[in-house]
């Protein structure tokens, strides 16, 4: 709902009244979850498919008095939700797969000490992958961590689950984990809406060493114990509360264990096939610990068990450990077996396919359809028009050269942001992207190993505040020669335009303090710093070259902002048109630049799609024959 | 005007990052839902999607009758597409006898401009959708937007094909529902988008049923 600020009350998905039907995607159902919660605290660090949830907050919950801010990382966030709950706030903190490791330190001992309030904690998985760098199943996280975690299966589940999330983590002073995937937090529904709770803010905090105070050995044995107890209570006390988060629909002796947005894809399976009996489908809610007794009771009779799960086989493994230690052995079929993948997300038709292997009913005709289709070019997703990292990586490779080496001996470190397209072809540009802030150190971990060659890091502004100032910290202090580029646009641009520490107001229009990037590199003693405007293509390669050859810490701010966000706050004011007549098809701004607003046309001359150009220039720079103008709006 | 729907129906939305597919699928699952149907949609959003291929999946049905936020091949009923190529990168989805709307834009992607991969022309595109569907309404969306506001509303003009074909809404929930999604001049001229879309499905006898 991008942009609505002022919707009626009786649409705001965080201000509608009880019992109100909406469609909701997953992420804003879980942010009305929130606040029908009494959530005070919401934190997190942006992160697909996690970061709508504070989005919606921020948007729609103004005058809701709750705390809705952006953290610097994943483990500060944590540490802030931590800090409230400690002193009885009811707290939420998010984050997508990765976020989780960042955060794992302080999370592993949160599970000791507990808290007073109420932790919840959004980790949000992607099977496909489909915007992460890795498929990671948190769920074994959890079992790492030791922290209750439950799991919705649509965007319904996923806001009544926020709260059950609350109870239990207030009955039994722990974090609890609320475990999603991209299908649910993505996925639009529609949801009926609860009734909205009071806030809960602070209430107090006793010194209590054995519990807060980690450097005691003896105490953490206690806590260890007493962790290991709570755990065991959790099953019993949502039976006791009556909160059915784990269900059994159906009945037969083939019994299908399944979870999350999977056990839709298993119920619309059972239907493509025809099978209306003999199948009994065991749906979990409580990932961990699992549900023994729901579990036991629930496959009491079975002749085979299938279990339908995304990423690793955690259920598969829980399930025959049950069925171990209850001296059962029948056939689990799931992933060890192959009858599905271990990778990659699944969907209907590879559900039906694996239960009509398993329950013997062929798969209907109609879902055999295969269609040729002529070849097509791949569409991946390019910088877009207006990008300044498209006029930064230009000026960098050609500060490589200027500085007399060849591109293919002096790497570009890349880093997790927007700027990581530039791998894409005609810029060729980055060579890794790794973690949060690693273009830094991997950069100077291989001067360390010999590399006798300039290196260069490329961090985004954001990821530089996330995880960079302790990496650049590193090669400042062991005098590493390197070149580090903080491409500087102001805002965390991949995730949807969130706030960044440099920002004076956040987005729920709290006044905050700036903090310069600049002020942040010197203080680190750097040897070398420029701010440039990366537009200025030949001035930022003269420097590049120049820092290149100079040894040291050197440091550029390529500064410009988002181009989308610059059109969003400004309009376009100018496009740029090739003129036909003039342009020699030499294809010189389109190979430079891999601008999606421009295209070849039908006679073989270079063309812009005006409504997509956003005036930026840089084909011009690229055209030998003047042919490309700028044309102001009036 | 809303004629319901007994069953699952299942739109398949092919567009390229930027042109609006995503605002359209969350605009008719507004629109569903104020009409008391149950929705799924699933979409892949949040990497920066820009000029990149964009499938949505929108799903309509009864209450408690639309579970899957995708579907697989051959399932889509409809699929309404935003530009050519990605149409045809999407065909797999559509099931026997499934309908095609498209908007006659084509953009190249990057790869096909500098030459790395080959463009196939126009009429070739369109060829592989009229294979498929020799109904296939081939519909002049970016000019239409264009001329009664601007051409990024194209998908607006689609939404009033596709309505006025299926009728499964009504027009006062799509009117809503795009109300609701983009507030102010942006809102305004969606609608009037919307609406020349129902015009040109009327004058040009794309109509069924």
């Amino acid at each position: 709902m991008a942009g609505v600020r002022d919707l009626p009350e009786r649409i705001n998905p965080l201000k509608a009244p009880a019992g109100t039907r909406l469609a909701l995607m997953g992420n804003e159902a879980i942010a009305r979850g929130a606040v029908e919660s009494g959530i005070y605290v919401v934190t997190g660090y942006p992160g697909t498919p996690s970061s709508e949830v504070i989005m919606t907050l921020q948007r729609f919950g103004k005058d809701l008095d709750m705390y809705v801010e952006w953290a610097v990382n994943e483990k500060v966030a944590f540490e802030l939700a931590l800090g409230a709950s400690i002193g009885g706030a009811r707290s939420l903190a998010t984050m997508k797969a990765p976020g989780v490791n960042i955060a794992s330190d302080p999370i592993l001992s949160a599970a000791y000490c507990g808290v007073n309030g109420a932790l919840v904690m959004l980790v949000a998985d992607d099977p496909g992958p489909i915007t992460t760098q890795t498929e990671q199943d948190d769920r074994w996280f959890s079992k790492l961590a030791k922290l209750p975690t439950i799991t919705p299966s649509n965007p319904q589940e996923a806001k009544d689950y926020v709260k059950v999330a609350v109870m239990l983590s207030e009955r039994l002073q722990l974090p609890v984990i609320l475990r999603t995937t991209t299908r649910v937090n993505h996925t639009v529904g529609d949801v009926v809406l609860g009734a909205t709770e009071q806030p809960r803010k602070f209430k107090g905090f006793k010194r209590d060493p054995p519990r807060f105070v980690r450097a005691g050995m003896r105490w953490n044995l206690e806590r260890h114990k007493w962790l290991n107890k709570q755990l065991e209570k959790v099953e019993g006390i949502l039976n006791e509360l009556g909160i059915s988060i784990n269900e059994v629909h159906g009945d037969g002796d083939v019994c299908v264990v399944t979870e999350g947005v999977t056990y839709n894809y298993v119920t619309e399976a059972l239907n493509l096939l025809g099978v209306k009996e003999g199948v009994r489908v065991l749906k979990v809610g409580q990932l961990y610990p699992p549900p023994k007794e729901f579990l036991k009771k629930g496959l009491r009779g079975c002749g085979k068990v299938v279990v339908v799960e995304e990423l690793d086989p955690y259920l598969e493994e829980t399930v025959k450990t049950l069925l171990y230690d209850e001296g059962i052995s029948i056939d689990i079929h799931g992933k060890h077996d192959s009858l599905l993948p271990m990778e990659g997300e699944l969907n209907v038709l590879m559900v039906a396919k694996a239960l009509s292997r398993v329950i013997g009913v062929p798969l209907p005709r109609t879902l055999q359809v295969s269609r040729e289709t002529p070849a097509l070019p791949p569409r991946p997703p390019p910088l877009c028009p207006g990008c300044p990292h498209r006029a930064s990586y230009i000026a960098i490779l050609k500060g490589i050269s200027k500085a007399g080496f060849r591109r293919d001996e002096v790497p570009i470190f890349g880093d997790i942001g927007c700027y990581a397209l530039s791998v894409e072809p005609p810029l060729n540009a980055i060579w890794t992207e790794h973690s949060m802030g690693a273009s830094i150190s991997m950069a100077a971990g291989m001067k360390l190993g010999g590399n006798d060659k300039p290196v260069i890091a490329t961090i985004g502004d954001s990821t530089f505040f996330h995880s960079g100032i302790p990496a650049l910290l590193e090669a400042v202090h062991k005098r590493i020669n390197m070149l580090v580029i903080i491409l500087d646009n102001t805002v965390v641009a991949m995730t949807g335009h969130q706030s960044t520490p440099s920002w004076s107001v956040t987005e729920t229009g709290r006044k905050a303090k700036p903090v310069l990037l600049e002020d942040v590199v010197k203080a680190l003693g750097v040897d070398n710093l420029a701010v440039i405007d990366p537009f200025d293509v030949d001035d930022m390669a003269n420097v590049v070259a120049q820092y290149l050859r100079k040894p040291g810490v050197n440091v550029i701010i390529a500064r410009a902002p988002c181009a989308l966000m610059k059109v969003r706050a400004e309009g376009v004011k100018a496009v740029y048109r090739v003129d036909p007549e003039a342009c020699i098809g030499c294809m010189a701004c389109i190979r430079g630049t891999g601008c999606p607003a421009m295209y070849v046309d039908e006679n073989g001359k270079a063309a812009i799609i005006e409504e997509d150009c956003t005036g930026c220039g840089l084909c011009a720079y690229f055209c030998p024959r003047d042919a490309i103008k700028e044309v102001r709006h009036e | 005007m809303s004629r319901g729907i007994k069953e699952v129906f299942n739109i398949l939305i092919a567009s390229v990052g930027g042109q609006g597919g995503l605002t359209l699928s969350r605009t008719i699952a507004i629109a569903a839902v104020s009409e008391g149907l149950s929705v799924r949609t699933g979409e892949t959003l949040g990497m920066s999607q820009r000029f990149g291929s964009v499938t949505s999946f929108v799903r309509m049905g009864p209450q408690n009758a639309v579970m899957s936020p995708t579907f697989s091949e051959g399932m889509a009923h409809v699929m309404v597409g935003l530009e050519l190529t990605e149409s045809v990168r999407n065909l797999r989805y559509l099931s026997e006898g499934g309908k095609i709307l498209v908007a006659d834009t084509v953009k190249p992607p990057i790869t096909a401009s500098i030459g790395t991969a080959r463009m196939p022309s126009k009429d070739e595109l369109v060829g592989a959708l009229t294979s498929v569907d020799p109904e296939a309404v081939i519909v002049p969306a970016r000019k239409i937007a264009y001329d009664v506001s601007n051409p990024r509303a194209a998908n607006m003009v689609m939404l009033g094909v596709f309505n006025r074909i299926f009728g499964i809404l009504s027009d006062d929930a799509v009117i809503n529902a795009i109300l609701t999604l983009l507030p102010g001049r942006r809102g305004e001229t969606s609608v009037a988008a919307y609406k020349a879309g129902i015009k040109w499905a009327e004058e040009n006898k794309v109509v069924q049923g």
